[in-house]
């Protein structure tokens, strides 16, 4: 088990390093930049700011001070647009926003996903089932771009019920609304798996011998079938809770929130590289951690997979 | 009375058997039955068509053309260019005076050309890498499993900024990136069929035939495979057109004045709050009716192809 997580962790540094090296000359080679506007900046100006933000160095230098500022100081660097910010301020300010509601979606996903795939599940083929075929349907087509936009004429236009846009604090009214816009996909998603496993499970034989054992339904569902039932959710969710975090840009912007998907939209807009590129990394980092904690989480929970390691 | 039919002697038997055998169906004749006689999945086809239809000879029925903008109406669109039959705006005008109609048009054209052609191509690219990963095995397996990790890693919208930065926006750049994005399509589920395969027993006598692994990975196992990779194109389409239209509606997608139905939505989203809620209606509605479709054509072939569901 130890010999596993560490040979996990041996290849996810490099893969971290990969990217950070990849990115970062991507976007240094990339014509245009944070600098060039309409009317060019004189040549003296141009070598003041190139100096200013370390740029007239060759690459790898840059490279090399770029990586060593981050794992030393955890630094990474100035934003190139917004001048009197950091790209350190800008994460600390829209990060805490997106996992917040990134978390509540999580839970929007679980809390409704879960039981809807299990009722689906152990009444087949019945009103819930359809209920819940029809709304895996539905996410797929109202994806949140279309979604968001009929929320907000319903919820805010028509019935004034809950806020447009914005984020005050993170108050609940502001946070219901990116939460189901983030989470209803996945939410789809985690029920319809939820609910093949489930029939898969229940049609096994250490079901049936639970059965034949006489054991009320509510044991045999709880205690024996639920369990294995939940691991390729299990599975699926580390993957979703990066997808929600990423792709969280939509609702940032739409709904304004001030989260992390604004900035990177907006440093998207003004080329402005050093923010990206951070932005870029923190997701990277963030992606693979969980999903290693996941397959650790995995092998530690599923017998076969602890067994054969 | 008996009839001859439920009375066969041997050799009717054997005559009907033969003619059993002269009709026995290959696997994709025999998943071409079966996925028509699904009907969700053949009302889809037929709406995907009339879409395709629309795509194509749409403009010919539009009076304006997608960039033209109504002077005439610009100003007071929020009272008269509401849909109408009589001005010529089918579909009413959006918030620059220009013909609605038109514009779902050019967006239809672009949002289905960019699905199908990204699509169908990355998953294309995605399975060749795959197989050829699950074939040879070892450092090549690793360093594309390595690439693979990455790339999930990186948010894509990325590389639509810094690609466009390279190579300017067009439609076809705009396809390309979709491409490099999604060259990871069906590359897992491809790779783990071959993996698979390439220890049967046809893959060693092809082997022992003297065949290069081109030939077998192409011409043995490629068909093998392919059922994967039909059903796996029928759910990326649907997922790159969404993409396409996420970015567009993020505003790194298709650029002005060419549209797509990300586009439209997104105008239309922007602009509701003033009551013209035809500009979201419309766009949003032929996104759905796509979706839909191509959400059971996936679904029939899914049925039509997979083994573990024959029944």
């Amino acid at each position: 088990m130890l010999n596993y997580s560490l040979r996990r962790l041996a290849f996810a540094i490099p893969t971290i390093f990969a990217l950070v090296i990849f990115a970062f000359y991507l976007m240094r080679l990339a014509p245009g930049g944070p600098f060039t506007s309409e009317k060019p900046l004189p040549p003296a100006v141009m070598a003041n700011v190139l100096e200013r933000y370390g740029m007239d160095e060759p690459l790898y230098v840059q490279l090399f001070t770029y990586i060593k500022n981050i794992l030393c100081c955890f630094d990474f660097g100035p934003s190139f647009s917004q001048k009197d910010r950091s790209v350190n301020q800008i994460i600390a300010s829209g990060f805490p926003v997106t996992l917040t509601y990134g978390f509540w979606s999580a839970v929007f996903v679980l809390i409704c996903g879960i039981p809807l795939g299990v009722i689906a599940a152990l009444r087949h083929n019945s009103f819930w089932d359809y209920l819940m075929t029809g709304l895996a349907i539905f996410s797929q087509i109202f994806p949140n771009f279309v979604l968001a936009p009929i929320m907000v004429l319903l919820f805010t236009l028509s019935w004034g019920l809950l806020p447009g846009g914005g984020w005050n604090g993170g108050q609940w009214q502001y946070i219901v609304m990116p939460a189901i816009g983030l989470g209803t996909s996945y939410m789809a998603g985690v029920a319809r798996l939820t609910r093949g496993s489930m029939l898969e499970v229940l049609n096994s034989p250490f079901i049936r011998t639970a059965r034949a054992k006489g054991l009320p339904e509510r044991t045999i569902i709880w205690r024996h079938a639920l369990k294995p039932a939940l691991l390729p959710t299990l599975t699926y969710m580390g993957p979703v809770f990066v997808y929600m975090i990423t792709g969280s840009v939509f609702i940032d912007v739409f709904f304004s929130t001030g989260g992390i998907g604004q900035d990177f939209i907006d440093g998207a807009y003004s080329r402005d590289y050093s923010v990206l590129l951070g932005l870029a990394i923190i997701y990277c980092v963030l992606t693979l951690s969980i999903n290693l904690v996941l397959d650790l989480l995995y092998a530690w929970i599923d017998p076969k997979v602890r067994d054969a390691l | 009375m008996t009839s001859a039919k439920t009375h066969l002697n041997s050799k009717e038997f054997a005559e009907q058997a033969a003619e059993e055998m002269i009709t026995s169906r290959s696997f994709w004749a025999d998943a071409r039955v079966r996925f028509f006689k699904n009907r969700m999945a053949v009302v889809s086809v037929f709406m995907l068509l009339c879409l395709v239809l629309f795509a194509i000879f749409g403009h010919n029925f539009a009076k304006w053309s997608y960039e033209e903008i109504d002077w005439s109406i610009l100003g007071k669109i929020k009272t008269e260019g509401a849909p109408s039959i009589a001005n010529g705006h089918y579909f009413g005008l959006d918030e620059l005076g220009r013909d609605m109609f038109a514009r779902v048009v050019q967006g239809s054209r672009t949002s289905l050309l960019v699905g199908f052609v990204a699509g169908i191509t990355s998953v294309i690219i995605g399975s060749i890498i795959g197989a050829m990963a699950g074939y040879y095995g070892g450092r090549f397996d690793q360093i594309v499993m390595g690439m693979y990790t990455i790339w999930l890693a990186v948010p894509y919208i990325i590389f639509f900024v810094v690609w466009q930065a390279f190579f300017g926006r067009s439609l076809a750049q705009l396809i390309m990136v979709i491409i490099l994005v999604n060259w990871t399509a069906g590359l897992l589920i491809v790779r783990g069929q071959v993996m698979m395969m390439k220890n049967r027993e046809f893959v060693d006598a092809a082997r022992m035939l003297g065949l290069n692994d081109f030939a077998i990975i192409f011409r043995h196992i490629a068909p093998n495979v392919l059922w994967v990779v039909v059903i796996y194109s029928s759910m990326v389409v649907p997922e790159v057109i969404m993409m396409e239209s996420l970015v567009s509606f993020l505003g790194v997608g298709i650029q002005e004045p060419n549209t797509s139905w990300g586009a439209l939505i997104s105008e239309g989203a922007s602009t509701m709050t003033f009551g013209t809620l035809w500009q979201l209606a419309y766009p949003a509605a032929f996104f759905v009716i796509a979706q839909v479709s191509l959400y059971y054509i996936g679904d029939g072939l899914r049925d039509a192809l997979d083994p573990k569901d024959r029944r």
